[in-house]
């Protein structure tokens, strides 16, 4: 490969991955796709703008942190832990799945999509508002406007949000402690 | 043999590249969702205990990442595929005004060079030449070329020039990246733009009787609809002449129209009004992509596609590279779930793909656009101006006549743009009854991206503009304007503009009636006040807008088969696949409203079809072509369609609920009677007198008249070990009109179907299924091509909204839909299709906007950052509320909605932006900066 490369080591979805040689303007996107066939992220613009293409960071100072792939370089996350859609449900030894998360289950359940292709980035958008309002609840009046914020920059071109919205305010609702008051 | 005048089908398999194995599988297996919960119930796990959905049969695997779309697939995952894959790409053209020479690649460095660059030139001399389409075959339906020749001007912008395949992932992915922007191309002279000639234009005139009920004094439905042609000037129309032939009678019509509108006294409001309606891109998440291995040795071409229409990928492609040089025994077509919104249908992209592989050296290779190039070569849907007349009797009210002319811009491909003017055209009328009406389409050519089928099909265009000219008629007028709608809407019995009656009851007048007392049109002036006294700067505005929307198509063709195994389990095939609606579900879920039971096992997107040997060789232009060819009791006029036209409720559903009532009839039924029957006196069966009206399903097991309830696997077992009936295929046509032909059903007896072919398969099916050749069929009258439209399910939507005077921002403050599309499948699925049609309504309403030609997306730089796509905050997501009318009654058919959803919203927005500003809006999207223009 005459390409700029390193290696690199990293956690996905609790798994440890590397070192895997990368190329160096490699985007985190072409990696999981590619390199780990984790193709759930999904590429939609390579601008940062639509999110169907995030997964989180566990970061161990902030916690989960939503990431957009297809404009970070897959070297940015050499030595973190990160969790792809693939790593959301429980699985068994075969991958098969066991149990879905609160989150997947609600979206499911209320027929949150349709075509499905930016499912993955409003799963991993909406875990890790959950994951936040673990640490900081909010009141109930304010569950609309923060969904309406924290999901404001995913676009989904089918379902005109409605449903996913509607999904996420159930679990928030559903789950203690995520509001005050 | 003229090969012009053949179906592709017919061509395929009648012609040139009989013999030719095409074998389509749905890869993405959304049985993966059998997993949750309770792997040990037979039943699957989206359906609940009641029978009802959960979830969609495909959630799980979408909701956890599974692969699903074509695009998440790579060679590695295809079983029996090299799992060493090629990427490509493509040098695509950014001017269309001269001659192509040379390219200039030095930017990759001499490390980043192709491993295998392709030209025009090479494909030219292995005779890989776009196909003609298949729905319509047309020439140049693709276009002519597939990569622009040296010396060439490009015909359209964005079209490809190179294309480029790495075999090593790391520089494709690199080399991508430095080609992105950079200008590769080098430029001959200036040639000017040589895009190809117009693409069609099209005429429907009516006058009507005295009233509604008289016969038609001219009509399309018993006349013609007027071809155009084209010189320097323009359209060309026939001379008039009222007793000339249909098209010069036609023309004669029209003329007596154009005189009732230029000679319309004080009495009449003369309203004349010019629209314009944007070129916007569909934006399905998933860009356009394939994979495709092409083995030259054996022949075979093994491809992995994201298209709605994989019939025609399957037998194009045959056609297309058997009169190649290269060799073809056999295509292997896998797709999976997708979404096009209709851009994926009749897209050249697949075809593209197919290029790639076959360059590949062997190698798969993956075509895959990102969103620039998807900008740069997705279809579009058609930019409209629109210019419009309408002729109103200020006495009574009543709309006298109607005149409209629309002009369509098509890019530089034919594609669908003639279809899209037809449709759009015979739309205009929107849900009023005209007495009179001149209504015409000019499909044009230009060197803009190619427009084709997109949600709407022209009818958002035409019918918006519509809206908008009645609400302002109402106000010149004077009067509400739901009631001016009221007063001239068409109602059950009274004829469309082609002269057609619309299949069973319309009901917009019940739309109307309803949202005539909602509190937001009842209240808008008081609420109009208050919200202005309360906000200063800000200005309130109600729209209000109603449409009814066509679904279908002249041709729909739909196979559907089921077949029961013998321990009880049920199976169905199926030809459609799922674009994000749902069908795969809704299907299953019309099968279990018939047998008790969704199948156990699904198959979607099946091309082909052992079972159902059709043809539909041959051209229907008259009603004697359709005469003779129906002789044959293996012809049909059309073998399978594609996923368009909000097509699968009504149509694939017909299919499938056919299957479903045969195998209930043919199968279960009597194996129930045997069983019922045993002993002495026929058993428990003799003393009643139960018949199959009567069956019903209990907890799955069937019954009838107090008779026993019988388990599937009981049922199963018998009708397998008598040989029974035990597997059903049926074929389906509709051409605004189902067929039905006369079947002599074995072990059954003569009976007429709504179907026009069927093929049985008995006891373990050991012999394959059995070929039913028909009796006797009829087939919609050939003149029901003109009719347009039949079918239709109505939208009408309320919007509330705030306009800010300084910055001219539009804000969605809630909007009320009320919809009619008789009975709900699943209605979860209808109202996410609501929602979403709202989105995308809003969207074209006041956000997409695409120039055309030099500064749009043909020039590669556009993306989502200068694309603005309606985000959560811009639909009104908490607020938003939707009706759908009840149906009639249980029996009400299914129908299409998923287009007529996107469209009232957006005339409802202009008519609510001049409720609050005082200002009319003729094109669309209306900006900010109109706004703040039309306020200064």
């Amino acid at each position: 490969m005459t390409i700029p490369h390193r290696p690199m080591s990293l956690t996905v979805n609790g798994k440890p991955v590397g070192p895997i040689d990368v190329p160096n303007d490699m985007m985190m996107l072409d990696f999981l796709h590619d390199y780990l066939n984790l193709t759930g992220s999904r590429f939609g613009c390579g601008q940062g703008i639509c999110h169907a293409c995030t997964i989180i960071l566990d970061d161990p100072v902030e916690g989960a942190v939503e990431m957009r792939t297809c404009v970070t370089g897959a070297h940015f996350f050499a030595e973190k832990r990160v969790r792809t859609i693939e790593g959301h449900a429980t699985r068994d030894a075969k991958g098969d799945i066991l149990q879905l998360t609160p989150v997947q289950q609600a979206f499911i359940e209320h027929f949150a999509f349709q075509c499905g292709y930016c499912t993955p980035g409003f799963v991993t958008g909406t875990q890790v508002l959950i994951e936040r309002l673990r640490k900081t609840p909010i009141a109930r009046a304010d569950v609309e406007k923060t969904i309406e914020q924290a999901l404001a920059p995913h676009i989904c071109r089918c379902t005109g949000y409605v449903r996913y919205y509607e999904a996420i305010r159930a679990v928030i609702l559903s789950t203690p402690g995520l509001v005050s008051g | 043999m003229n090969k012009a005048k053949l179906s592709r089908r017919g061509f395929v398999l009648g012609g040139i590249a009989a013999g030719v194995a095409i074998r389509v599988n749905f890869l993405a297996d959304g049985a993966r969702a059998d997993v949750i919960d309770n792997p040990r119930d037979a039943r699957p796990a989206w359906i609940g205990p009641n029978g009802k959905p959960r979830f969609r049969m495909d959630a799980v695997a979408k909701v956890t990442g599974d692969k699903t779309f074509t695009r998440d697939f790579r060679a590695k995952d295809m079983p029996g595929w090299p799992t060493a894959q090629s990427n490509a790409l493509f040098i695509r053209a950014n001017r269309a005004d001269a001659a192509f020479e040379s390219l200039d690649l030095s930017v990759l460095g001499a490390d980043l060079q192709p491993d295998r660059l392709v030209l025009g030139e090479e494909l030219v001399r292995d005779g890989l030449m776009p196909p003609d389409g298949a729905v319509v075959v047309a020439p140049g339906f693709y276009g002519d070329r597939f990569l622009v020749l040296k010396g060439e001007t490009p015909r359209l912008l964005g079209q490809p020039v190179a294309l480029l395949i790495y075999h090593d992932f790391p520089q494709f992915a690199a080399a991508r990246r430095k080609l992105r922007f950079a200008d590769v191309i080098q430029w001959g002279a200036k040639t000017g733009y040589h895009p190809p000639p117009p693409y069609g234009a099209g005429r429907s005139i009516r006058v009507g009787g005295a009233t509604p009920a008289d016969a038609d004094l001219y009509a399309p439905l018993t006349g013609t609809i007027v071809g155009g042609t084209f010189d320097a000037q323009g359209v060309v129309w026939p001379a008039a002449n009222a007793s000339g032939n249909a098209a010069e009678k036609a023309m004669a019509a029209a003329e007596t129209i154009a005189a009732g509108i230029e000679n319309a006294g004080p009495d009449a409001l003369v309203l004349q009004r010019r629209f314009y309606s944007q070129s916007v891109d569909a934006s399905a998440m998933e860009p356009d992509n394939g994979l495709v291995w092409y083995q030259a040795d054996s022949g075979r071409l093994h491809a992995m596609i994201a298209t709605q229409s994989p019939y025609e990928v399957a037998t194009a492609t045959t056609a297309m590279v058997a009169i190649s040089k290269f060799k073809l025994t056999a295509i292997d077509l896998s797709i999976g779930y997708t979404v096009g919104y209709g851009t994926k249908d009749h897209s050249i992209f697949p075809y593209y793909c197919m290029i790639a592989g076959l360059y590949g050296d062997g190698r798969p290779v993956r075509l895959a656009n990102d969103r620039f190039e998807q900008f740069q070569m997705g279809l579009k849907r058609h930019a409209f101006w629109i210019d419009n007349t309408l002729v109103i009797d200020r006495k009574t009210q009543s709309f006298e006549a109607m005149k409209g002319v629309f002009r369509c811009d098509g890019g530089g491909r034919r594609n669908f743009s003639p279809e899209v003017g037809f449709v759009g055209m015979v739309a205009a009328q929107g849900i009023y009854y005209l007495p009179r009406s001149d209504f015409s389409y000019e499909a044009v050519a230009s060197r803009a991206v190619d427009a084709g089928s997109t949600r709407g099909f022209g009818t958002l265009q035409t019918m918006s503009a519509t809206e908008i000219m009645v609400d302002e008629a109402a106000e010149i007028l004077g009067v509400d304007a739901i009631a001016l709608r009221l007063k001239n809407v068409l109602r059950t019995g009274m004829k469309n503009s082609q002269g057609a009656i619309a299949g069973g009851q319309l009901r917009d007048d019940e739309l109307l009636v309803q949202m005539q007392t909602h509190p937001l049109w009842t209240g808008r002036a008081e609420r109009k006040a208050v919200y202005e006294a309360a906000n200063p700067g800000k200005r309130y505005g109600i729209g209000f807008a109603q449409v009814h929307k066509d679904f279908g198509s002249v041709a729909e063709g739909a196979i559907t088969t089921l077949t029961l195994d013998p321990t009880g389990l049920l199976s169905m095939r199926q030809h459609g696949n799922d674009m994000g609606t749902g069908m795969t579900t809704s299907q299953a879920m019309i099968v279990a409203a018939v047998l008790g039971r969704a199948p156990e096992s699904y198959t979607f997107g099946i091309v082909d079809w052992p079972e159902m040997p059709l043809s539909d060789e041959g051209t229907v232009g008259t009603q004697a072509d359709q005469d003779a060819l129906a002789q044959n009791p293996r012809w049909t006029p059309c073998f399978l369609t594609s996923m368009s036209s909000s097509n699968s409720a009504f149509f694939i559903g017909h299919a499938t609920r056919e299957a479903a009532r045969a195998l209930l009839r043919f199968s279960l039924w009597p194996a129930a009677v045997a069983i019922w029957s045993e002993g002495a006196g026929g058993g428990q069966f003799g003393p009643l007198s139960a018949n199959a009206d009567e069956i019903r399903f209990e907890d799955g097991h069937l019954t009838a008249g107090g008779l026993e309830p019988l388990s599937y696997a009981r049922l199963a077992k018998v009708a397998h070990e008598r040989g029974l009936i035990t597997g059903v295929s049926v074929h389906s046509f509709n051409r605004w009109q189902f067929s039905q032909a006369i079947f002599d059903v074995p072990t059954i007896g003569t009976m007429r179907l709504p179907i026009d072919a069927l093929s049985l398969r008995f006891g373990d099916g050991a012999g394959g299924f059995r070929f039913i050749d028909r009796q006797q069929v009829f087939y919609p009258e050939v003149a029901r091509m003109n009719a347009g439209v039949t079918y239709y399910s109505g939208m009408a939507t309320l919007v509330e909204l705030a306009v800010d005077t300084a910055s001219g921002q539009v804000d969605l403050l809630s909007h009320h839909s009320l919809l009619e599309c008789g009975n709900q499948i699943v209605p979860e699925l209808v109202s996410g299709q609501i929602q979403g049609g709202l989105a995308m309504g809003i969207g074209h309403a006041l956000h997409e906007d695409l120039p055309l030609y030099e500064d749009g997306p043909g020039n590669g730089t556009w993306n989502w950052n200068r694309y603005r796509l309606p985000h959560g905050r811009d639909v009104a997501v908490w607020t938003q509320t939707t009706t759908v009318l009840p149906p009639l009654s249980e029996t009400d058919p299914p129908k299409g909605m998923a287009e007529v959803v996107m469209i009232a919203v957006v005339p409802a927005i202009a008519n609510a932006v001049t409720h609050a500003i005082g200002k009319r809006f003729y094109a669309t999207p209306i900006t900010p900066e109109q706004i703040l223009e039309a306020l200064s």
